[in-house]
């Protein structure tokens, strides 16, 4: 039996972290999600101690090889790969997952914060539309005529009354 | 020469006759009760500007018909103000102030400085008790509007923006002009 090793990384994201996999090599569909940890197995069938949020069975790993196993925590995923598995899979192995994680996770942040600024935008330019209905109406409550000039993205609203 | 100013608008369209840039000076020792610029009284140092670049400012701004001297009391900084209009007018732009003082009060040297370079100039304490709505450029019903020039006359009150409101651009919405009641003091309240 191939003990497992333990590797610390500082990965926190799911989903960069399955994407940087995938750019490794491992195919998508034989990487498992796992809510609530689950146990990790070895070559020969038998089921360790070892719990794992992501896990690529064995068969998907390589010839002999264990179960690869990522469990999530808060200050970043433990990697759980056999000593066997160990020289192909190893700190070299992690400096690349890494690097492939980064790239991931800059673009999900920037997704994500692109995202946010359209979320921004459109409620800002709901707002405006708000506060421009509340002006017409109360203008013309009050017997005013409306001028509208639009400036880029703002808006002035001119209110006019036929006064001496 | 530097000019303590409030605030500065680029372009409004319902403090005076056309789109004009709007200087409220910071300052007023008249303090009239019911004033909706409470904050301009004070003489503490706000915003000191260089009037020449102030100037500048002002003349960069396309499609403005002139300036607009409000505040604050302008005629507190009137030597400033009229180095200002001077700047404006050879470059054909009109002057427009509002002062609080009556006509018979601006007599000191730097008051006709101004006024000599002033194309309307709207006159008058505001009293809380004559507020009125309907009569351009002023907020309350005895104040008074004096055509100093033969640029303007009475027919460009006719159709005087009253009230303005600036919305988006990244910023909180401003209004500006001569609001009918307090109601427009918050119009937004509740939109969010």
């Amino acid at each position: 039996m191939s003990a497992y090793l333990t590797l610390l990384t500082p990965m926190t994201d799911q989903e960069s972290l399955v994407a940087a996999l995938v750019d490794l090599g491992f195919d998508l569909t034989h990487i498992e999600i796992h809510e609530t940890p689950a146990q990790l197995v070895g070559y020969q069938g038998d089921r360790r101690v070892q719990t794992a949020n992501i896990v690529i069975r064995r068969q998907h790993v390589g010839t002999a090889s264990n179960d690869l196993g990522f469990l999530a925590t808060s200050t970043g995923y433990q990697v759980f790969v056999s000593g066997y598995d160990h020289p192909r899979l190893g700190a070299g192995w992690i400096t690349q997952l890494s690097e492939r994680y980064q790239v991931h996770h800059d673009a999900k942040m920037e997704r994500l914060a692109a995202a946010e600024r359209r979320r921004l935008e459109e409620e800002r330019k709901r707002l405006v539309e708000a506060q421009r209905q509340a002006v017409h109406e109360r203008a013309k409550k009050m017997g005013y005529r409306v001028e509208e000039k639009r400036e880029g993205d703002k808006l002035r609203l001119v209110l006019v009354k036929r006064s001496y | 020469m530097r000019l303590n100013v409030a605030r500065v608008l680029p372009r409004s369209a319902a403090n005076g006759p056309g789109d004009r840039f709007v200087v409220w000076v910071q300052g007023c020792p008249l303090a009239c009760p019911g004033c909706w610029n409470p904050d301009t009284w004070t003489f503490e140092r706000r915003d000191l500007r260089d009037v020449e670049a102030l100037a500048a400012e002002v003349l960069s701004t396309t499609g403005i018909e002139g300036v607009t001297f409000t505040g604050g009391e302008p005629f507190a900084q009137a030597r400033a103000l009229a180095q200002l209009a001077r700047r404006v007018r050879t470059r054909g732009l009109s002057v427009f102030v509002f002062t609080g003082y009556e006509l018979t009060e601006l007599t000191q040297p730097q008051h006709r400085e101004l006024l000599a370079l002033t194309d309307v100039v709207v006159t008058g304490r505001y009293v809380d008790a004559k507020r009125t709505s309907g009569i351009a450029w002023r907020g309350s019903s005895n104040q008074v509007v004096h055509f100093l020039s033969r640029r303007y006359g009475p027919e460009s009150m006719l159709e005087a923006g009253a009230l303005e409101f600036h919305l988006g651009g990244g910023s909180a919405p401003t209004i500006t002009g001569f609001p009918v009641d307090d109601s427009w003091r918050h119009p937004f309240d509740g939109l969010g």
